[in-house]
């Protein structure tokens, strides 16, 4: 998930950087002090859900959580896991510094579209219920990172289909690790602290 | 219940590599070659990968294919510095650089094999009881050399696999700062809020 130096052309860099910056400034503006606990705290779950392989047949996937973090941040998502993907970047060599702003744009973006399509939905609803649109959520944004991913290597040059096919395909073991976790995270939350949604949210809009 | 079966069964099945590990790629002088490993920070390691050699303008110098264990080994011939490019596709990519002065030093154990094997077949022949002990031939010294760096191939496979190692104080200490710079911003907005 993460792209490594020098894999894209500067103009998709640059593009990539400057998409993210706005999308960091939005999350910022919408970062009340209410909401900065819970950012840090998907932060550092962000940055250390990398670690946690899941051993899938012959090979291991790695967690990325940033459906979860969408569902319960909304733009300030982009904060919270530019951070964890910074630090991910120095500490263990994951992505790289110039590509920090693409990768941020690659799994932000989809976490604040997790929101905006999931959100209310997960809100309304039922306990039962969120959690199963949570859960879809949360494989919809993994889905939606691969397919940024494969866009951002076709702007390179990469052929797009044969690209997003790899990449999407690696990851149906995420997306379902992931739905089944963003689900139970937020049944857990809904039945436990009922208020974090609503709490969050309504100090934000 | 069926579906669900199918699934387990499917991923089970799933001889997919991993798309978001680390790239690991080395290389390193090794006699009259270079040689480099190309692998992902898992352990898995890349088969029949081709690297490209190119010079610092860009221009190909070479080709190479790695072996089954990620491994491959490339005979530069000009001293010039060698870049070396694998692209294992799906964004993974790596470059790796080698410098003339050590492509220089390759050339340079390159030109002493050629004398000892071009005067080899010549001294053993003329001169077979004649033993010189007082310093090392310089087929010796390519055969110590040779053996030194057998002896360090895994050596230097634990320690590049040393390096990816990610140790708990490494994740705590990024958890700290994690939670140290929202702490910080914390502390910011909540003087803003207390200011206005």
């Amino acid at each position: 998930m993460h792209i490594v130096d020098g894999a894209l052309s500067n103009p998709v860099v640059i593009a990539g950087t400057v998409l993210a910056v706005g999308g960091v400034a939005m999350g910022l503006k919408r970062l009340t002090l209410e909401r900065i606990p819970a950012t840090g705290i998907l932060s550092a779950s962000f940055f250390v859900a990398s670690l946690i392989h899941v051993p899938i047949g012959p090979s291991s996937v790695h967690l990325i959580l940033n459906g979860l973090a969408g569902l319960i941040l909304g733009w300030a998502a982009f904060p919270a896991l530019l951070v964890g993907l910074l630090l991910q970047t120095v500490f263990f060599g994951f992505g790289g510094l110039t590509v920090l702003g693409v990768n941020a744009l690659n799994i932000a973006g989809p976490a604040v579209l997790t929101w905006l399509l999931f959100g209310k939905l997960v809100e309304r609803s039922s306990p039962t219920t969120g959690a199963i649109w949570a859960g879809v959520g949360g494989a919809f944004s993994i889905a939606a990172t691969t397919g940024l991913v494969a866009f951002s290597l076709m702007l390179t040059g990469d052929a797009f289909i044969p690209a997003a096919k790899l990449v999407f395909f690696a990851h149906i073991p995420v997306m379902v690790i992931e739905a089944l976790l963003t689900g139970t995270a937020v049944y857990l939350v809904r039945k436990v602290r009922p208020d974090l949604f609503s709490a969050i949210k309504g100090a934000a809009l | 219940m069926i579906r669900c079966i199918a699934l387990v069964l499917a991923l089970v099945a799933l001889p997919l590599p991993a798309a978001a590990h680390k790239v690991i790629f080395a290389i390193f002088k090794s006699g009259v070659s270079i040689e480099g490993e190309l692998g992902f920070s898992n352990g898995d390691m890349s088969s029949g990968t081709s690297i490209q050699v190119l010079d610092t303008q860009g221009a190909k110098i070479g080709e190479a294919v790695t072996d089954s264990d990620g491994f491959f080994v490339f005979t530069p011939t000009e001293p010039i510095a060698h870049v070396f490019k694998a692209d294992m596709g799906a964004g993974h990519v790596a470059e790796a650089t080698m410098p003339a002065d050590e492509i220089a030093e390759i050339l340079g154990v390159a030109a002493i094999e050629e004398t000892v094997t071009a005067t080899a077949p010549a001294s053993a022949t003329e001169n077979a009881a004649q033993v010189t002990v007082a310093s090392l031939s310089n087929e010796e010294r390519l055969a110590i050399a040779e053996a030194v760096r057998d002896e360090m191939r895994p050596l230097r496979r634990e320690l590049a696999a040393y390096r990816e190692k990610n140790d708990l104080q490494t994740i705590l200490g990024g958890i700290g700062y994690i939670f140290g710079l929202f702490g910080l911003y914390f502390y910011i907005a909540a003087r803003r809020r207390m200011a206005g």
